[in-house]
């Protein structure tokens, strides 16, 4: 009995030690706290954002899904509607090293500037690190945390999951919806969607 | 902004042209005219360069299946992609649902009666895809159906028969379905021993794409658990997709009707 026991304590901490590694960002729990460095060396740390929305959007600019937002215009057009409203953007660009969508900081804010961009700030993410922490698929791929903390949206940008800039007019926009409804005190009504887009490239 | 664009349109324009897209689709026939009172079964045949894929109508985790516009005579009517099985693309975390090398989508076309079996009717197409290997590339086709080179049906022929071998068929077995809280657990009975199973999702958010299939055997057949997917937050009535034992062995499956919290277990329809 007592052998038992320790046992079942024995494989309790062992799944306590397991958890993080499979602790991905679910809607309705708290969005798992981070710390990151943007592209003008500012750290950034998740929980310092207490009693304001955040959202985590996941980049490539070498992506075809990544490009119908910016090409249109779209992404900026959120990320200026949404921080001037005070919510912080938080852009994550988690490719590795040599392959699609690395960058560095100075080729980073350059190409901010060149497509007027605006988020508050581009955490890079070269390890894959926070981009494993969310279990980010994709990009365009987007998380919506509220000022309690808890993740109140996971997925995709809208509901047209195509690279073509003319199925942006009449999409339904689930960033939109979902900070509308959140931020007018409403349950977010579409909280999950497929996360449509090029695989995020994780080093190997 | 417009000039940004209008630039970087025209570079993805160039990155659509068959040739450099690393997929090349033609649309073909399985013979001249349909058989009386029969469809007329057409195919978009895709060969993909060497680590290139395309997507199943349920892509996974990233990508997107093709989508096809036809154009077709008055009267004439096209009927959905019967879509082959599927290979589990696996990019680190990230895990797909798509075909590598070549793949025939084979689509019938009804038609009037007279018409349709008198002469080959005009089909043509509007074909969007994605192709992607490490990096993803749009690709459009315009396809028109034409007579084979040399009049030689035999080749296309061909090509449709092996397509048929990997078209799923409904499971001839028994189905339940449970749910714990982080598990859909299949029980299939009456189904041939094998050392292993793939289940492919139809629906996209029901499943964790990229977590382990448990498959365990049992003395009727087969377990398999599978893991929820974290963008599953409502419970699900319906559980659909294949199961695939091997090559040419792949099967509808569906469960309906059971519950988030487990207990309740109904038998599936195909």
């Amino acid at each position: 009995m007592k052998k038992q026991l320790l046992h079942s304590i024995v494989f309790i901490m062992a799944m306590m030690i397991a958890l993080p590694a499979v602790w991905a960002a679910k809607v309705g729990e708290a969005a798992p706290d981070f710390t990151a460095t943007d592209s003008n060396g500012n750290v950034h740390k998740l929980s310092e954002y207490r009693g304001k929305f955040v959202v985590l959007e996941w980049t490539n600019r070498g992506c075809p899904y990544t490009q119908k937002h910016y090409d249109s215009g779209n992404m900026q057009r959120l990320q200026k509607e949404w921080t001037a409203k005070g919510v912080i953007w938080l852009t994550v660009a988690s490719s590795a090293p040599g392959k699609q969508g690395y960058v560095t900081a100075a080729e980073e804010n350059a190409y901010l500037k060149q497509v007027n961009a605006a988020p508050t700030a581009v955490l890079l993410d070269p390890t894959g690190a926070l981009g494993h922490l969310y279990d980010a698929k994709t990009t365009p791929h987007i998380f919506i945390i509220n000022p309690q903390g808890t993740l109140i949206y996971n997925g995709a940008i809208d509901d047209r999951p195509t690279t073509d800039v003319s199925d942006i007019n009449g999409a339904k926009n689930y960033v939109t919806a979902a900070l509308n409804e959140a931020t007018s005190g409403k349950p977010v009504s579409v909280a999950t969607s497929r996360p449509y887009g090029c695989s995020v490239k994780y080093p190997n | 902004m417009l000039s940004t664009c209008l630039l970087l349109c025209a570079a993805h324009a160039g990155a659509q042209s068959p040739e450099n897209s690393h997929a090349k689709v033609e649309l073909i026939a399985e013979q001249s005219k349909a058989p009386p009172g029969k469809p007329l079964w057409v195919g978009l045949l895709f060969r993909l360069d060497p680590g290139w894929h395309i997507y199943w109508q349920n892509p996974g985790d990233s990508g997107e299946p093709p989508e096809v516009q036809w154009q077709l005579p008055a009267g004439f009517s096209a009927g959905a992609i019967r879509w082959p099985q599927p290979i589990r693309l696996v990019t680190g975390t990230v895990v797909d649902y798509g075909y590598e090398g070549r793949v025939l989508l084979m689509v019938p076309i009804k038609g009037p009666l007279a018409l349709h079996s008198t002469r080959m009717p005009s089909v043509s197409a509007d074909v969007k895809y994605i192709v992607c290997r490490e990096i993803c590339i749009p690709g459009k086709a315009h396809v028109t159906l034409a007579a084979p080179p040399g009049g030689d049906w035999g080749p296309w022929r061909a090509l449709f028969a092996q397509a048929r071998q990997q078209l799923p068929r409904p499971a001839p077995w028994s189905v339940t379905a449970e749910a714990s809280k982080s598990q859909f657990i299949l029980t299939v009975r009456g189904a041939p021993q094998v050392p292993s199973v793939m289940f492919f999702p139809l629906e996209p958010n029901q499943i964790d794409n990229a977590s382990r299939q448990e498959f365990e055997p049992t003395r009727s057949g087969f377990r398999l658990r599978l893991k929820k997917s974290d963008l599953l937050v409502k419970p699900i009535t319906s559980l659909r997709g294949l199961i695939v034992l091997g090559p040419g062995r792949a099967f509808e499956v569906g469960a309906d009707g059971f519950t988030i919290n487990g207990t309740a277990v109904h038998r599936a329809g195909n």
